[in-house]
């Protein structure tokens, strides 16, 4: 698994900060040069600090863009150069609470969009950075802020926004169209009725709510992904919900459905909702029929390839960050694993899809 | 419930009615729903129905309510960026069939080829379009007499334009090593016409077995030299003297062809007076739907999957928008420089139909010449008919959002294009390619659903394909 956080140390009486690990020559105060190495350790110097990296080498890291903790000495990267999966986590602080959250929600709330300012700067060219949470539009003045910041200094980013969809107005609509080129929304929809919906979500109102908002986003332009999470709860809807999106939702760019992932509340409620889709997939080919039909983008993310029959193969994205995933023992004869999502670090193999097949 | 959006109908059979809105969205009703809806009483169940599926909204904004705009505004839009150019670089052939709708000259007559001055503005012209993608069909007469003009402008467009392809529409009489260089091209594809069985395709074309001896030897070498992909067929139907569609089909078969395009005698250029048959379009019509039948029952019993491609086309264009490719059948489909037809003699028209009117001396429906460029006021005064959004008699259809028009083929006929819709011959055929379409897709037969499941390139038949109101 690669490693998102570095054990780092530096003078512990400075602030946190932001700094770039330089390809070369510095270009700004933030690029931090290597100074010196030993067995096990870099060190770095910046315009106006010093910090130490272990057990980390010079390739692995070049060009990342690292927020350097001196009081818990650790570094997070924030950016790996070498990779398109990075994203920022906007708040730990969410109102939904879904049956198969990854990452569950917190109470307390600390603002890094400083941070993510500085880091967004800091960049490889054209980056698409994911902004995540929690969710994210809690603090939607900061975001449209810090959004606004990051585009007046770098035109070449974009951002994936996964968002619950619940807190737009109807006077974002001037913000969503100025920035619609560069702004991609990742919003769930469970099921297009309503109980199923809010039941998933934890929240009672959530999809009327989400419809109110959707509107907004398609008046709006915006780019929008629809994202659901297959599940025992919803799995037999989803014919239902592709007819629901091509005729109520038709502006929306993607539609992305996917499979669950062991961590956080998903292991928690894992037996109560996983939804073997190696074993049937009937439900989900006619819903990707159905799009197929009226010519809308659909996906399959986190799908390994052998639990998707053939004809909708083409459909599934190798969609698991690098940093968390990985391939069974089983996968190593498989012909198709070069284009294959793989599966979840936690992903179990005892309480998993039953029809797992190297092909 | 506020506002049902305004819903089109028309009957099926005496049981059916097929209903539609302005976005295409459709469903069949039986004759009691059609009454509640014309009388304001539509009950609870009923409003149900058309709220879940997008006919009905509550208030300006809402999801129903974009949704809609969404969805009709897709309807009316055609997308830009790439151009669909028809060069006629002779009128000269070598063949003399009768159908022939563009009154081709004779193999050994002067004045009918572009001279180096034409070819020239040829380029030009290609120069100024706004594109950056283009689609260039050479057409004939058989174009491959002037295979240096053909070189000519695709050694041109390849540097001029990020994307091309060319369409060679060749009779594929005489292949030698200077044509076959020229297919080798990825770029490059073939379209040609096979009428079906070797009597069939003689009388109609070739008028001499050992030329359909020859056509047959070259339609297979090139078919192994750029594979079955890059070469397409469709079959001209004399309705005289159809031919049997299985024999048909097995034609097509037999050079590995999936995909057919049956097309009527054009009633144009000698078919006028060669086919008086190509007037009227209830024979076409019946042998159309028997032809379909046996393809059905053919591809359920052979596993194997042939298509035709204009009903699949209306097929797709029934299920989503966008699906534009083919030029005869888009709305709007206005003329303009991108989506025209550049004749041997340097005029452009609108399409390959205007040209042959103008041939004749009915009408000169040219929108300018290569000198002189395109002419604003001509466009003008043809764009208005080229839309059938607004058109008194298609605005009561619901079959509006999937269709087109023809303006060029009205004049034709009838030598007017406000001719009551349902009298003219392209409104008759798709009227009925709409019904056939739509009586397939609420089929529960097996051997139906298999063609149009594979057709349209599904596992399975969608049910949400097929609502029927409470």
């Amino acid at each position: 698994m690669i490693q998102l956080r570095l054990r780092s140390d530096c003078d512990g009486a400075l602030s946190p900060f932001v700094t770039r690990i330089a390809n070369g020559e510095p270009r700004c105060a933030e690029d931090a040069v290597l100074a010196w190495q030993e067995a096990g350790v870099l060190g770095f110097r910046t315009g106006y600090a010093d910090f130490r990296l272990r057990d980390v080498t010079p390739a692995d890291i070049a060009g990342d863009v690292l927020l350097i903790d001196p009081r818990r000495q650790v570094a997070h990267r924030l950016i790996r150069a070498a990779s398109p999966h990075n994203t920022f986590l906007i708040t730990e602080q969410c109102d939904q609470l879904c049956l198969m959250c990854s990452q569950p929600p917190k109470p307390h709330h600390e603002d890094m969009f400083g941070h993510f300012r500085t880091a967004a700067r800091l960049a490889p060219p054209g980056a698409q950075i994911g902004l995540s949470g929690g969710e994210p539009l809690l603090h939607k003045r900061g975001l449209f802020d810090f959004i606004d910041a990051a585009f007046a200094e770098r035109d070449d980013l974009g951002f994936h926004i996964l968002t619950n969809g619940q807190h737009f107005e109807r006077e974002d609509l001037p913000w969503l169209r100025k920035h619609r080129e560069r702004l991609l929304w990742g919003v769930p929809i469970y099921s297009d009725n309503a109980a199923t919906h809010d039941e998933i979500v934890g929240k009672p109102g959530a999809f009327a709510e989400l419809s109110e908002k959707l509107s907004l986003l398609g008046l709006a332009g915006a780019a929008l992904e629809l994202r659901t999470v297959v599940l025992k709860q919803n799995a037999s809807g989803l014919p239902g919900l592709a007819d629901f999106i091509t005729r109520h939702l038709p502006f929306a760019a993607t539609w992305a459905i996917m499979q669950m992932e062991r961590i956080g509340y998903g292991r928690m409620n894992w037996t109560r909702c996983f939804f073997d889709s190696s074993t049937n997939f009937a439900d989900l080919g006619a819903a990707i029929d159905l799009m197929r039909a009226r010519r809308q983008s659909v996906a399959l993310y986190n799908f390994p390839l052998c639990t998707v029959p053939p004809a909708y193969r083409d459909l599934a994205a190798r969609s698991i960050s690098d940093w968390k995933q990985k391939y069974l023992p089983g996968c190593e004869s498989c012909s198709l694993r070069a284009r294959c999502a793989g599966f979840f670090e936690w992903y179990r193999d005892e309480d998993g899809f039953m029809e797992i097949q190297p092909q | 419930m506020k506002q049902v959006w305004p819903l089109r109908f028309r009957d099926l059979d005496d049981r059916r009615t097929l209903l539609a809105d302005e976005t295409g969205a459709y469903f069949l009703a039986d004759g009691d729903f059609v009454d509640r809806y014309a009388r304001d009483a539509l009950t609870l169940p009923d409003e149900r129905f058309l709220r879940e599926r997008g006919h009905a909204f509550d208030r300006t904004g809402d999801l129903a309510h974009t949704a809609f705009l969404t969805r009709w505004s897709r309807r009316q839009h055609v997308g830009g960026g790439l151009a669909y150019v028809i060069l006629i670089p002779t009128l000269r052939c070598d063949l003399k069939c009768s159908y022939c709708q563009v009154s081709r000259a004779p193999f050994a007559s002067k004045g009918f080829d572009w001279d180096e001055e034409t070819l020239e503005r040829v380029l030009g012209f290609l120069d100024t379009l706004p594109v950056e993608e283009i689609q260039i069909e050479f057409q004939g007469g058989e174009p491959f007499l002037r295979l240096d003009h053909l070189e000519a402008v695709a050694t041109f467009a390849r540097r001029r334009f990020r994307n091309v392809r060319f369409v060679v529409c060749t009779n594929l009489q005489n292949l030698d090593d200077d044509i076959l260089a020229f297919l080798a091209h990825d770029d490059v594809l073939i379209s040609t016409s096979l009428d079906g069985p070797h009597q069939v395709h003689t009388r109609n074309r070739t008028g001499d077995t050992e030329l359909t001896r020859t056509f047959h030897r070259n339609l297979e070498r090139v078919i192994d030299l750029v594979g079955p992909d890059r070469v397409s067929a469709l079959p001209t139907i004399d309705l005289e003297d159809p031919p049997d569609p299985e024999a048909l089909i097995s034609a097509y078969e037999a050079f590995g062809f999936t995909s057919l395009y049956l097309r009527p005698v054009n009633y144009q250029g000698f078919a006028r007076k060669n086919h008086a048959s190509a007037r009227s379009s209830t024979d076409w019509i019946e042998y159309y739907g028997g032809f379909i039948d046996t393809l059905i029952a053919r591809n359920a019993r052979t596993g194997r999957v042939m298509e035709e491609f204009y009903l699949a086309h209306c097929l797709r264009r029934i299920l989503a928008p966008g699906v534009d490719s083919h030029t005869d059948l888009r709305n709007p489909n206005f003329p303009s420089g991108a989506n025209a037809v550049i004749d041997f003699d340097g005029q452009i028209y609108p399409s390959d139909e205007a040209r042959m009117l103008a041939r004749i001396r009915q009408v000169d429906l040219a929108i300018g010449n290569v000198t002189d460029g395109l002419d604003p006021e001509k466009i003008a005064v043809l764009a208005p008919a080229h839309i059938n959004s607004f058109d008194p008699d298609c605005i009561h259809c619901p079959y509006q959002p999937f269709c087109g028009t023809d303006p060029i083929d009205d004049l034709s006929r009838s030598s007017r294009i406000d001719v009551p819709r349902q009298e003219s011959w392209f409104c008759q055929r798709h009227l009925a390619l709409f019904d056939l379409a739509m009586e397939l897709l609420y089929s529960r037969e097996a051997a139906v659903e298999f063609t149009l499941s594979r057709w349209l390139g599904l596992e399975a038949l969608p049910e949400a394909l097929r609502p029927v109101a409470p």
